[in-house]
Formats: C-alpha cells, sequence, structure tokens
C-alpha cells in the first residue's frame, strides 16, 4: 500500500468531468461512440454529489465490483439518449441474482462514452468507481479485457432497456455472450444498459488495468491545456509517439465484418500511410512498415482545429495527424490472441 | 439576366449587380439597426451608378447575420415551448437542458416530454397519445408560449410523431409557428431539436425581418422574387426562410468564400476575409467551404448543423494599434464600424489598422498627410505583426504540407501583404471588398438527404440511387432547374457496433435557380 497516491483524486467533481470526457476521446481509438451525451449527464449528477474514486487495492478486497456499460450504436444512442436509471437497474439485476450488495462500479472501457458511463453509474447508485478499467482503451468486443484474458466469467450480465425489459444471462461461454449481448441490443432498439464481469476488488487488484480514470483526467487535462498551441507541442504534452503527418487520400469504409482502412499522403515526401479500422483504428502503417498495432491507442487529430476524430468523422482531402499514446496496460503475451490485430483479422507484424 | 446581391452585415450593407458572370457594378451602405434601411441605400446608391431598369433585375439575393445575433444578444425571441417525444427515453435530459441559463429564461424556459418516438428502424418507442400531448399543448399555451419546437426520436427515420403534433397544434391553434425537427436538423436528438427550438424562437422577428425585406426590395421597384441564403452557400426563398431562418446561421463567411471563389477563378485556396473587427479564414475545397468535421455551438447551445470551418483572429481595418517599434500591439479592440470618423486618415483621434497601411502606402484612402509623422520602424513592425499573425491562422486552416494561393477579400484586405509565408501566392481579386455580396448573388439551390436506410445484402446500390433520386428531387422542388442539378457530396456511413444493414446515408445535391421562363 506504499503506491504514491498524489496524483490520484479522492473524487471526481463537476469541474473534472471535461477533462475525463476529453481523455475518453483520445483513449477511444477513433471509437467508442460520442462522449456528449454521457459528458451532460455526469456534469448534471456528480454536480449533487461527487464521485468517490478508489484505486481496486484501497477497497475491501471482498468488495462486490460491477462492471456497466452501454452496448450498441452511437446513432442510436444519440437519439434515443442515455437514463442513468437503466444502468443502476442492470446493476441491481446482477446484483439480485448473485445476492449481497454493489460495494463499487467498475469501468469496463475507459476509451469513448463508456469511460463516463461506469462513473455515471456509480453516481446513480452512490457507490465508489473502482480508479480503473478493463480494456485500456475502447474494444468492439466484450471479452477483450484484462478479465477475460486471466480466464474470469462475463457472466452473470443484465441487459436493460429504456422501455424497462431486463435481460439476465446467468452463465455462458464467451462466444456466446457476445451473441446475445448484440441480438438483445439489437431487439432492445439498438442499444441496452448493461451489467456484467462481477469481481471482486481483489481480483481487479490483480488484473485490472490501475488507475486508468486518474489517467484518463490527467490526459485530457493537459488536452484542454491551452498553452498547446499547435499540434507537435500538444503530442508532447500528451506524451504521444508521432506516427504520420498527411492528408486523407482514400477512404475505404468498413463494410460488415470486413475492415475499412484510411490511406493518407504526406504530398511533400512523397509518403504514404494506411490505417485499417473497424470501430475504432487498429493498425497504422507507414510505407508498409507497422508503426502501431491495437492494443496500441491510436489517435487522429484534424490540425485545423486539434480535435480528434473518429473512424465515421474521417473525410476525404482531411488533413490528419496521427499519433499514438502510452499504453495504460503492459498486456501480457497471451492476450495477443484476444487484443491484438489477429483478433480482428489483421495480419501484421509491429515493428515496434 | 442581372442578379441582385445584398450582403447586411454588422457594419456595411453591401450590394452588388452581377450580369450572367460580370460583375456590373457595386456599392457599401451603413447597415441600420432595422436592416432594410441600409438595403435602401444600397440600392439607390447602384440606380444612381448605374442606372439600371428594375424591370430587368431577374433574382434580389441577400445573405443576413441578422437573425444569429439576435440569438446572440436573445433580442426579441418568442416565447418558444420545446415538446419532445421519446419517453419512456430521452428523460434524463429533457429539452433546453444544457442551454445558457440566459437565453432559456429569454424563452420562457418550457420544456415538455411526451410519450413516442420511433426506434432505428422505424417502429415505435411508444403510442402516440393525443390525451397526453394536447394536455402539454393547454400548459404551454397557459404559460405563454407563442412558438412550438417539436422534436421527436429518429424523426429523421419516421416524422410521423411531429407531424401529427403539427396537425393538432395547427386545429387547436391557427397560424401559431410550428417548427418540426426532422425538416431543420440531423441524426442526433439534442443537436437537433436544440437547431429547432432556435429557428422557433426566431420564427416572430422572422415574420417582421422577411416582411421587411420583401418590401424594401419592391419599394424599389424591383419585382423579382427574393432569395436568403443559408448556411451552405445555398439558396432559399423569402417564405421558406420565414420558417426557417436558422438556416440562415453561416451565412456570412460563406458567403465571402464563395464569392472569394468566383473573383479568382480559384476552386481550391485559402480565403483571407478581412473586415472591420476580425480577420476569418476558410478553405475552399472544389469552390465550396470545407465544412467543420466536428459540431457547432451557437451562442453556446450545441446544435449539429454543418458549419464552415473558419477560423477567426481579432485583426480588422479598424484595429487599435498601440505599443512602439518594439513591441507594436494591433486589435483586438476594433473602432468597428466607426472608422470613417475615429482613424487618423479620417480625421480621426484613433491610430487604427487602416492608418498603418496608409503609412506604408498600401492603399490611398483619405488624407495620408495625417500619418505621415509615424515613424516609418513602427509601422513596419506593426504591419509585420499583422502578416506574421495572418500567415499562422492560414498556416493552421491549410489542408497539405504545400504552399496554398490566398485569396484576401473584404474591406479590409488591404492588411494582407502580397507576400505570406505559407502561401504559394496572394491574390486579392477586383471587387474584393463586397466578395460576400457576389458570394449571395452567385449562390445555387440545394437538397440533401441524411437518414438511416436499411441496405439489404447486394442492395447498396439500389438503396443508394434511391437516395440519390430523393436529394436531386429535393433540390427540384427547392426551385433548381432540372438539367443543372447534379450529386456534390456522398457519405455512407454503417452504424457503428451494430450488426445488420442500418447504414446512415448523406447525400447532397445542388442545382442552378430556376428564374421560370428567361433563363438564358
Amino acid at each position: 500500500m506504499a503506491t504514491d497516491l498524489s496524483d490520484v483524486l479522492p473524487r471526481i467533481r463537476a469541474e473534472h468531468v471535461d477533462a475525463l470526457a476529453a481523455g475518453a476521446v483520445l483513449l477511444g481509438s477513433g471509437g467508442g461512440g460520442d462522449v456528449s451525451v454521457g459528458r451532460q449527464l455526469l456534469h448534471r449528477l456528480v454536480r449533487e454529489r461527487p464521485v468517490e474514486l478508489r484505486p481496486a487495492d484501497e477497497l475491501a478486497p471482498d468488495t462486490l465490483v460491477i462492471h456497466v456499460c452501454l452496448v450498441g450504436g452511437p446513432d442510436v444512442i444519440s437519439e434515443r439518449l442515455v437514463d442513468p436509471d437503466d444502468l443502476a437497474v442492470a446493476a441491481q439485476a446482477v446484483v439480485d441474482h448473485l445476492g449481497g450488495q454493489v460495494g463499487a462500479v467498475g469501468v469496463l472501457e475507459i476509451g469513448g462514452l463508456n469511460g463516463l458511463i461506469g462513473v455515471l453509474a456509480a453516481a446513480r447508485l452512490a457507490v465508489p468507481v473502482v480508479d480503473g478499467d478493463l480494456m485500456g482503451r475502447a474494444f468492439p468486443l466484450i471479452d477483450q479485457t484484462t478479465l477475460a484474458v486471466d480466464g474470469q466469467a462475463i457472466t452473470p450480465m443484465a441487459l436493460v432497456s429504456p422501455a424497462g425489459d431486463i435481460v439476465l444471462m446467468t452463465t455462458g461461454s464467451a462466444r456466446a455472450t457476445q451473441a446475445i449481448l448484440t441480438s438483445t441490443a439489437v431487439a432492445m432498439g439498438g442499444a441496452a444498459a448493461v451489467a456484467l464481469y462481477p469481481t471482486s476488488a481483489a481480483t481487479l487488484a490483480r488484473v485490472g488495468i490501475h488507475r486508468s480514470i486518474s489517467a484518463c483526467i490527467a490526459l485530457g487535462t493537459a488536452y484542454l491545456d491551452p498553452r498547446a498551441t499547435d499540434v507537435r507541442a500538444m503530442v508532447g504534452l500528451l506524451g504521444g509517439r508521432l506516427l504520420f503527418d498527411g492528408r486523407v487520400d482514400e477512404i475505404r469504409p468498413r463494410r460488415g465484418t470486413e475492415l475499412g482502412s484510411v490511406t493518407l499522403a504526406d504530398p511533400v515526401s512523397g509518403a504514404t500511410a494506411r490505417v485499417d479500422h473497424r470501430d475504432e483504428f487498429l493498425a497504422v502503417s507507414c510505407d508498409g512498415l507497422t508503426v502501431a498495432a491495437t492494443p496500441d491507442v491510436v489517435v487522429a487529430l484534424d490540425p485545423s482545429n486539434r480535435s480528434p476524430l473518429r473512424t465515421d468523422q474521417v473525410r476525404l482531402g482531411q488533413p490528419l495527424v496521427l499519433f499514438s499514446l502510452p499504453s495504460l496496460h503492459p498486456w501480457p503475451a497471451e492476450a495477443a490472441p484476444i487484443v491484438g490485430p489477429a483478433r480482428f483479422g489483421l495480419d501484421l507484424e509491429p515493428t515496434t | 439576366m442581372l442578379r441582385l446581391g445584398i450582403d447586411v452585415g454588422g457594419t456595411n450593407t453591401d450590394a452588388v449587380l452581377i450580369d450572367g458572370s460580370r460583375v456590373v457594378a457595386a456599392t457599401k451602405a451603413p447597415t441600420t439597426p432595422d436592416v432594410t434601411g441600409g438595403i435602401v441605400t444600397a440600392i439607390q446608391d447602384l440606380a444612381a451608378n448605374t442606372g439600371f431598369d428594375p424591370a430587368r433585375i431577374a433574382a434580389v439575393m441577400i445573405g443576413t447575420t441578422h437573425f444569429i445575433n439576435a440569438l446572440v444578444e436573445a433580442d426579441r425571441l418568442a416565447p418558444t415551448a420545446a415538446i419532445r417525444f421519446g419517453l419512456p427515453a430521452t428523460g434524463a435530459l429533457p429539452p433546453l437542458v444544457d442551454w445558457p441559463e440566459r437565453l432559456s429564461r429569454a424563452l420562457g424556459g418550457h420544456s415538455y416530454l411526451c410519450h413516442g418516438g420511433h426506434e432505428y428502424d422505424g417502429s415505435r418507442i411508444d403510442d402516440f397519445d393525443e390525451q397526453e400531448f394536447r394536455a402539454v399543448l393547454d400548459k404551454a399555451v397557459q404559460a405563454g408560449a407563442r412558438s412550438f419546437a417539436i422534436s421527436s426520436v429518429f424523426s429523421p427515420v419516421n416524422a410521423e410523431f411531429e407531424q401529427r403534433a403539427a396537425l393538432i397544434i395547427a386545429e387547436e391553434l391557427p397560424g401559431t409557428p410550428i417548427s418540426l425537427s426532422h425538416e431543420i436538423g440531423r441524426m442526433g436528438l439534442l443537436g437537433r431539436e436544440n437547431a429547432t427550438i432556435i429557428n422557433a424562437a426566431l420564427r416572430e422577428l422572422a415574420d417582421q425581418v422577411t416582411t421587411g425585406l420583401a418590401r424594401s426590395v419592391a419599394g424599389a421597384g424591383i419585382s423579382a422574387p427574393v432569395f436568403l441564403s443559408q448556411n451552405d452557400g445555398t439558396l432559399m426563398d423569402i417564405d421558406y426562410a420565414r420558417r426557417y431562418p436558422v438556416a440562415t446561421f453561416a451565412s456570412g463567411p460563406t458567403n465571402s468564400m464563395r464569392g472569394a471563389a468566383f473573383l479568382s477563378g480559384r476552386l481550391q485556396c485559402a480565403v483571407v476575409d478581412v473586415g472591420g473587427t476580425t480577420t476569418d479564414v476558410g478553405i475552399l475545397q472544389q469552390g465550396f467551404p470545407r465544412e467543420a468535421s466536428t459540431d457547432v455551438a451557437v451562442a453556446d447551445v450545441q446544435t449539429n448543423f454543418r458549419m464552415p470551418d473558419v477560423l477567426s483572429i481579432g485583426i480588422g481595418g479598424g484595429s487599435l494599434v498601440t505599443g512602439d517599434a518594439g513591441a507594436p500591439a494591433v486589435g483586438p479592440s476594433s473602432v468597428g464600424y466607426r472608422l470613417t470618423e475615429k482613424a487618423l486618415v479620417f480625421g480621426g483621434d484613433t491610430l487604427t489598422a487602416t492608418d498603418l497601411a496608409v503609412a506604408a502606402g498600401l492603399t490611398e484612402i483619405g488624407d495620408p498627410g495625417r500619418v505621415a509623422h509615424l515613424d516609418p520602424a513602427f509601422v513596419r513592425a506593426a504591419l509585420d505583426q499583422v502578416a506574421a499573425r495572418m500567415a499562422e491562422v492560414v498556416d493552421r486552416m491549410r489542408i497539405s504540407a504545400e504552399p496554398i494561393p490566398v485569396v484576401a477579400v473584404g474591406g479590409g484586405s488591404i492588411l494582407v501583404p502580397d507576400e505570406l509565408a505559407g502561401a504559394s501566392a496572394v491574390e486579392r481579386p477586383e471587387h474584393y471588398a463586397v466578395a460576400n455580396a457576389i458570394g449571395a448573388a452567385i449562390a445555387e439551390v440545394g437538397g440533401e438527404v441524411d437518414r438511416v436506410f436499411s441496405v439489404a445484402p447486394n442492395q447498396r446500390d439500389a438503396v443508394l440511387d434511391e437516395a440519390r433520386q430523393e436529394a436531386l428531387d429535393r433540390t427540384v422542388a427547392a426551385g433548381a432547374k432540372p438539367g443543372t442539378v447534379r450529386i456534390v457530396d456522398v457519405e455512407e456511413v454503417p452504424l457503428a457496433y451494430l450488426p445488420g444493414n442500418a447504414t446512415r446515408i448523406r447525400i447532397k445535391a445542388v442545382g442552378e435557380l430556376s428564374l421560370g421562363g428567361d433563363d438564358a
């Protein structure tokens, strides 16, 4: 317990929300949906009651932690919005099945909207949120987590719709859980509130990704720092590694399970880069050499206004600065089939 | 065919007369608080200069920043009820939730939720509850609402709830202005709803302004139809503008850039538009302004309009100049529209950026003798600073590492130096001072589709064709000549994180304005 906690916040207050949201966008690696609805809701909720932020190793080891997130389409969420009550109902449904009570809420993925949803659920349930997450970025599949790599169960899992429908899956394999999660979300109108990965604080202290909420807020604070006047200064301030600076030459949209890609060119040097993506950016190759690959976090910044773009916001002819962020988690070698390029059908050999 | 283009800015009202692609005459008059006074003066000036026959004018195109200014100043906004169909979803963030207190108070803050709306696949979230809606309507009327903004979840997919609500309002409160979100904004409930509420709040002002515009044009003996320019540089007729004032919001910078493209003949360039107080820099791609890639806040309200991507700095012809040769300071304070009484060259007592330009011999206006005493080193240093800051903005906006041609327009563009770091050329075309009015005069008619389509396997081409046809039809319906309509933008994005066939398709078309028989 001798960890240096000087940069760990005791509570998430209203003044941290914008930085948390900005950091979550960066960590989304071009995916994870639109954070704005989560940011607005979180502003309202924590204004009344700040959320206690606790590292897993500071909670009692047997504390029951439920992970809460949203699944579904960002376009659905931007229309139908999010109800914090649905998140609480989902967490409660899992606890009702297990017995006991929720000791803390965990964040499933720190990247994108779900980086805020766990905090929102904790605010609504009036319990602490664990300062960590299970993905260290945004990933599309439910088993791309440190807990799954460690062999922990995803279930029991509950899905809740705005209409009040509740689906509880008590036990299941990763494959079936993913299929049922997706098809249930579609049946619920394309998005659902989800509670899953019930676990203990002790397990999270052992295999969770640590301090990712603090790290996310720090990243967002650096991003919002007005001193970063040009893009290169900003990449430096974020601790990022510059990958490419160029203009979008060609866009091949994702079709079904087939990956999409964006090709960029640097008109001066003639260099080209290719970014593979599904819902997030997955890999960057410069002149055929892979310079970053999942689970690396890749950010595509529009240099004219310095905003990070999602895969669906990239347009033809647009200037983009690509950089990667330092990893929040040292994924073990055995995680490669789960979070590495091969999981997305990419045959790449990262050179870094 | 003569076209009269008018741009009503905060300081000046500019007017140009265009014959085909030739600028016949141009003039500037001070803008008056009632908008119409400046227009009347400008038309009189043009008539005096050219002796044109009002009957020969085929169309009048007006660009105005009046409506966005009214919103920013929370001035003359109608008491508005915002009613959303979405329950049991969306209740955690009701309408008006994130509006600045001052604005939402100016509207009366009437926000209501009803059951209904649709899912992305077009099925209902809940049924239409007529009793519930009529009760909400009664409450809103009792609270003083005079204009209604109706939104419904996924109304771009299915507008049924908004249309039924409009029928009931029309029946209960005949003549009351109604704004429906599916006619105004895109996908994204809160942004679309906010744009709809803004529109509803501006409806009473729009009635007055459009009536005034039509009257002043008719008063000048011009019987041609009147159009207003929209955010994307396309036109709407005056009746449409009366119902959709919010569509004029970004027309100012768009018109300047379109005018710059027309005057310079360049389709790919940076446009530096220098006014009295600010310099706005935008990028032209294929002759149209590059759009901002992210959502734009208007008066601190989040909307999901596509706006031109513009960076502004506080340097203009009226900018105050202070400091010394070692550390000159230009702007952001400005004498604004009082330039002609405040600036040294016009006999005033304030050193402005315009005085620097005269002292350096860049232009001949006013009395150069009144700036002859300025230290040449100071003038040089201050103008160098202006050049450096403009170059920095151009550099931030340009789309590639290659130097980019720069077209300078606007009354203050004498401040743009002939050489700019990062610019392959700096061009100040003829009639640069009235580029915005020219942009209005040459505007075309547009139509757009932005919806979620269900794309079954092997049906992609058919679905895209259907969407293309709809965009073309809309453009013709908006007043375009059928033979000239063309698709200018196609975007196809599968809904992320969802399996299956739902794809969001956005298609934009434009065409030349149809003016009846004498088109040629």
